[in-house]
């Protein structure tokens, strides 16, 4: 900012000038009758209700409580997944072990072979399901949709 | 100015006595006469918009009217008042802050000259109207930083006192006062920057 020198017939004219363009705005028509309402609403809420800021923190409070219940929720299904699988996979070993004489009865030596096949071909399936459904894929082919259009 | 002080303070003194007798919607009923036009022009000065301001200054009072019986007395009523409006408005600006995604008219207090106008669509040489030199005038008002132009706004508004303005900003006089002075100081500077023949003449609507 360069210091230029002090005019004082300037600073006169721009006081002048300033008091003629700057003036003091008078309340609003109906203002005080409005004001009547809040005040009879604000009345009818009592005094110590909460402010608008005090709202907002009781709300945030909750959200977040709820946000903390939603992640603990999925915490636990996550949990209870994995849970499912191991006991799934022994369940479906243990059946496989007490099936195996009775499948070499009917089918023959190639029974396990025939088996461990079928087993490998039914997780693969659902991996590759479960790969396919997964949010990331469903998202982006949204955006590919919505890039088309 | 001394009777506005004597007068402002045994209404200070007549207000907390009701209030001590438990007669707050007295008392504020006597406090509203004198504060709200001057809260809204605060609100005016601070927020720039008419109906913002409007609905900041009903919030005040009612936030006043609220809190009035936990007033104690300890500071002068109308620093109190001022600092519920203040609080408000500052609360109006973060919102209208985050509606816009643009920085806080507060904050833009700190660039000195910062957007600042380059050029007014007219010089004193094609002898606009004088209506049109106020609107460029205060075109150049608005285009002050921030903490001078309400400083500058607010020292018209309420009569060219310094110490009003002082206790409605919550700021010492002598901050006020060199605020008054940078302000008119950037606007002398705009104007002759703009090259006009002659500011004092423009200024006083002489063609």
């Amino acid at each position: 900012m360069t210091r230029e020198p002090f005019d004082a017939e300037l600073d006169r004219a721009l006081d002048a000038a300033l008091g003629r363009v700057l003036v003091a705005p008078d309340l609003p028509q109906g203002f005080d009758e409005r004001l009547r309402l809040a005040l009879v609403r604000a009345a009818a809420q009592g005094v110590d209700a909460p402010t608008l800021a005090q709202l907002r923190q009781r709300l945030e409070r909750e959200q977040h409580a709820r946000l903390t219940g939603l992640q603990q929720d999925y915490l636990r299904l996550r949990r209870r997944t994995l849970a499912a699988l191991i006991g799934g996979a022994f369940a479906a070993g243990a059946a496989a072990a007490l099936a195996m004489p009775w499948l070499v009865g009917h089918i023959g030596r190639s029974a396990p072979l025939l088996m461990a096949a079928c087993g490998a071909s039914l997780g693969l399936a659902i991996g590759f399901g479960s790969w396919l459904m997964r949010p990331g894929v469903a998202l982006r082919q949204f955006d590919i949709q919505q890039g088309e259009s | 100015m001394q009777t506005a002080d004597v007068r402002a303070a045994s209404n200070d003194q007549e207000v907390l006595q009701l209030l001590r007798a438990g007669e707050a919607g007295r008392a504020f009923a006597l406090l509203l006469p004198r504060f709200e036009s001057k809260i809204y022009r605060l609100c005016y000065a601070l927020l720039r918009e008419r109906t913002q301001a409007q609905d900041a200054a009903q919030e005040s009072l009612v936030r006043i009217w609220r809190t009035l019986h936990r007033y104690d007395g300890r500071a002068a009523l109308s620093t109190w008042i001022y600092a519920i409006t203040r609080n408000r408005c500052l609360s109006a600006l973060e919102r209208r802050r985050r509606a816009d995604g643009a920085r806080a008219d507060v904050s833009a207090a700190d660039d000195e000259l910062a957007g600042m106008p380059v050029q007014l669509p007219c010089s004193d040489a094609g002898g606009p109207s004088s209506q049109q030199r106020d609107a460029q005038l205060r075109s150049l008002v608005d285009a002050l930083p921030e903490r001078l132009r309400r400083v500058l706004v607010l020292y018209y508004f309420e009569e060219r006192s310094v110490d009003e303005v002082a206790s409605m900003l919550g700021c010492p006089a002598g901050t006020v006062k060199t605020h008054l002075f940078r302000a008119r100081a950037a606007l002398a500077g705009r104007l002759r920057a703009l090259g006009l023949h002659d500011p004092c003449a423009w200024l006083g609507g002489e063609p």
